[in-house]
């Protein structure tokens, strides 16, 4: 370990000279609690405190709120502003380990430009905490109370003096002139930060937590967590990991300028999970009150193996109610429900374009609508600049994110085979905001498209094996490139039966394929509908998809099934085929969730430990069936 | 596009919201250009009769008169907006329905002159025609009024988010008023859209916009106890502006 000695009489002409070149941000007294902010007089600076009321990394690296680009009429991208230098004085090592844990979401699948810039021109100045705070439960998860990782340079108060670590050449730079510690600093430094360590009393004993929490999903304590819980969401904001942000346009009264911008989000809101109809993935406090905790405790470490939780006890002190991990755990522990067997949840390897930068929508431009039912049309679109066009191309099942500035952005699934060249399809029903504004306009207009993002079915492992698809209205979309990449490669794969169903005949999609579908080899056609109205003719079944089960001709025994359609046609779907013998590994599912990014970084997706966008949309249910709280 | 027509207009109210439009004074000139004011007797002369593309409807409703003209208002117009807590739970005026008086009594307390007077417990405007969307706030924020109109005009959802207060406060960096002052703040049950504007000067949340969404105003009335409230106190923090909604009758009855 290379350390030096700053004397306590030197801080301030230490400081002064790190402002020279940097905006210098370290704690300051904001009434009775602590914030971080820029010091312009280092007296202000209390290097004693115990916690701020927004971790620093977050609040300076991720920012509550910031513009992603701005836009007149069709589109125009601005590059994000050039940040200075800065340092972050006095950083706590859970701080320090929470901002670690925000970069693997920022800086891995699909670097976040905007983060890692702000993240490049900021120095860490950490500080080990020798009298640790009143909630902090750092050891727990061994992200305190001293910092080992990621930090330029690291204070450790030592009375008169601070004992100096350097962890980077830039921490180098920045103690030149100070004299090296002596022996006997080192033995000051460890003997206090082991005294530290004692003093922290409260404790989640982290083996095997996730296993623990999973087994305990229905245990009695969510119940009085959910009771007392407010549902104000401020353990999220002064959470130094959680990363959620929701995405809208701004547009002033020109109706015209506009920016998009992102700002923090929380998974305690009802409205988080809020898209078209304002339908609500989960609108139940206890499931969204798991949701958090069990991110922080388990889900975090599944998805991006970063501990989710760094102990720093703000979200139990920000609560009016003092909701407490620790407790929770430990009335788990006292009394836990009998252990069984628990299959963690684990993303899939990632599937990323390097090339794509996440953020930047490429303009394409409107060829042609065609209207399919009353409210649902089939754009075809083709990127304007033709390059871009030439090097799409796309799996089918993933989707796009649709922009219309100034109204905002949608996932909505790409209902094209990329066998079909340069163009590209989506067929689209109008019900909310983007979707209703996709529906007012013409051929040769422009829209902004970011993607292909997801997994899309398993078409290379389909082959050689019969395939049943089970759809359900609009859910034929996601699934009409597998019809038409059967089509063009037929012998590759066995039998093929094709069930669609629709509320009513008017709601069918694609009717005038349907001809040249049955004409495929080896392929039926079984259409089905809830209801017909009085004087429409209707040949066909009546009822709900699986009332046309008992016409699956595909052998059970060598077939994959693919399904698509509302979350509860596709419950049913899955219970009867299970029922019918057919196995959880041979069905895969398409799922819908609010998506703001479709890069892993938004979290509006995210169900229990998947992010549906890029774990997904399309799972094998097998691979999901086991989620804490189900999937339907 | 024609510019769309619009109309404000009061019932049992302060004019308050009324007043924070015309105070919109930076932008008050780009709006009169996208909209066509057709009736708003506080700041016009000349108004007109309907119909109207948006109606903006302060006050809540607390006599027969009004009631009659809510619904004409109704038919006029093509969106109807409740402007203000009075509109959008009875705000103030509704204060009057937990008093435990008859509507008699009431009258007598207040009024001298009876001869012409005929009251009931104060409503929002929804408890009797359908509104397509809600300005919280006592008054309206002014912002959320730019918001709905750029919306209005671009024929969209503004989707408001209705969380609480505590995630603005917290994005101020605000002292807890709760836990460091022990004082009874509603912010956490109080839908945000404010910007936390009373805790950031250190005055607790009244609550003036309504519950927010899911919120748990039993679990925080059992906190008001702890810090030291009267059962009546905290009935009257749940009864003063949204005293009418589910979701704060909770509180008022937890206690």
């Amino acid at each position: 370990m290379e350390a030096f000695i700053l004397p306590k009489a030197e801080l301030g002409n230490f400081v002064a000279a790190l402002k020279k070149d940097n905006e210098v941000l370290g704690p300051v007294a904001k009434g009775e609690e602590y914030i971080f902010a820029s010091i312009d007089d280092v007296k202000d600076l209390r290097l004693d405190y115990d916690t701020t009321i927004l971790p620093p990394a977050k609040k300076f690296i991720h920012m509550p709120g910031e513009v992603l680009f701005e836009f007149e009429g069709v589109v125009e991208g601005k590059a994000p502003e050039k940040v200075g230098k800065r340092v972050l004085f006095g950083v706590h090592a859970c701080d320090l380990n929470g901002l670690l844990s925000l970069d693997k979401i920022f800086l891995e699948t699909y670097p976040d430009a905007y983060y890692k810039a702000r993240r490049e021109n900021t120095a860490i100045v950490a500080l080990n905490c020798v009298s640790p705070c009143t909630y902090g439960y750092c050891a727990s998860f061994n992200s305190g109370p001293s910092a080992d990782i990621g930090f330029d340079l690291c204070l450790t108060d030592l009375g008169d003096k601070y004992f100096v670590e350097v962890g980077s050449d830039k921490g180098r730079e920045m103690v030149k002139g100070l004299s090296a510690a002596s022996n006997e600093d080192y033995i000051a430094r460890n003997r206090s930060l082991r005294a530290a360590q004692q003093q922290i009393t409260r404790r989640i004993d982290a083996d095997n937590l996730g296993v623990l929490l999973h087994q305990n999903y229905d245990h009695p304590v969510w119940q009085e967590v959910t009771e007392e819980c407010l549902a104000c969401g401020s353990c999220t904001s002064v959470c130094p990991t959680c990363y959620c942000f929701g995405v809208k346009d701004y547009v002033d009264l020109t109706l015209q300028k506009g920016e998009r911008q992102r700002f923090w989000d929380s998974c305690m809101f009802y409205e988080f999970s809020r898209v078209a109809m304002d339908h609500i993935f989960m609108p139940d406090r206890e499931a969204r009150v798991k949701q958090r905790l069990y991110h922080k405790l388990t889900y975090y470490q599944q998805q991006f193996e970063a501990p989710g939780c760094v102990g720093c006890g703000r979200c139990v002190y920000t609560c009016i109610k003092h909701i407490d991990p620790v407790d929770i755990v430990a009335k788990i522990q006292a009394d836990p429900n009998p252990e069984k067997e628990v299959k963690l949840y684990t993303p899939p390897e990632k599937k990323v374009k390097p090339e794509l930068d996440p953020w930047e929508p490429q303009k394409a431009v409107i060829k042609s609508i065609k209207q399919q039912t009353p409210d649902v049309r089939t754009y075809t679109f083709a990127f304007v600049d033709p390059k871009v066009q030439e090097a799409y191309t796309y799996d089918p099942g993933v989707f796009n994110m649709i922009s219309v500035f100034g109204i905002g952005e949608s996932a909505i699934s790409i209902s094209s085979c990329a066998d079909l060249k340069g163009v590209f399809q989506h067929t689209i029903r109008a019900v909310g905001n983007v979707t209703n504004a996709l529906a007012e306009l013409k051929e040769g207009d422009i829209v902004g498209i970011r993607g292909p993002f997801g997994f899309g079915w398993p078409v290379e492992e389909m082959k050689g094996k019969d395939v049943l698809l089970v759809a359900g209205g609009i859910g034929l979309a996601p699934l009409r490139p597998v019809i038409k990449y059967i089509q063009a490669r037929r012998d590759q794969y066995g039998k093929f039966d094709i069930l669609y169903g629709s509320r009513t005949p008017e709601g069918l999609l694609f009717t005038d394929e349907y001809d040249e579908w049955r004409k495929i080899p080896d392929t039926r056609l079984h259409l089905t509908v809830d209801m017909v109205p009085p004087g429409v003719e209707w040949g066909h079944n009546i009822g709900v998809v699986t009332t046309l089960f008992n016409k699956i001709s595909v052998d059970k025994d060598n077939a994959v099934v693919v399904t698509c359609g509302p979350d509860i046609m596709m419950k049913f779907v899955v219970l009867d085929l299970l029922k019918r013998g057919w196995s959880p590994e041979q069905i895969y599912v398409s799922l819908e969730r609010r998506m703001s990014c479709g890069v892993k970084k938004c979290g509006n997706c995210q169900m229990g430990p998947v992010f549906v966008c890029q774990d997904g949309p399309v799972f094998r249910y097998a691979d999901i069936m086991d989620l804490p709280g189900g999937v339907f | 596009m024609a510019k769309p027509k619009i109309a404000f207009f009061k019932f049992s109210s302060c004019a308050g919201c009324q007043l924070n439009v015309l105070n919109l004074e930076p932008i008050l000139l780009d709006i009169v250009g996208a909209v066509d004011i057709r009736y708003f007797v506080m700041a016009k002369r000349e108004n007109f009769e309907g119909p109207y593309d948006i109606g903006f409807v302060e006050g809540a409703v607390t006599s027969p008169r009004e009631l009659m003209e809510l619904k004409k208002i109704r038919e006029e117009c093509s969106i109807l907006v409740a402007q203000g807590a009075c509109a959008c739970h009875g705000g103030i005026p509704s204060v009057k329905n937990f008093s435990g008086m008859t509507q008699k009594e009431m009258e007598q307390r207040v009024y001298t002159e009876l001869w012409d007077l005929k009251s009931f417990p104060a409503q929002a405007i929804d408890y009797y025609v359908k509104v397509d969307a809600y300005l919280k706030g006592c008054p309206m924020d002014k912002d959320e009024f730019v918001t709905l109109v750029t919306s209005a005009l671009k024929g969209i959802n503004p989707l408001f988010r209705y969380h609480s207060v505590c995630n603005e406060c917290k994005l101020k960096e605000n002292n807890c008023l709760v836990l460091t002052k022990g004082k009874a703040c509603m912010g956490s049950v109080t839908a945000a859209g404010c910007g936390a504007q009373c805790p950031s000067l250190g005055r607790p949340c009244e609550g003036c916009r309504g519950p927010a969404s899911d919120c748990n105003a039993a679990s925080l009335a059992k906190t008001f106890i702890d810090l030291g409230l009267s059962r009546d106190d905290v009935v009257r923090k749940f009864r003063k502006y949204a005293g009418n909604t589910p979701e704060f009758s909770k509180g008022a009855e937890a206690v």
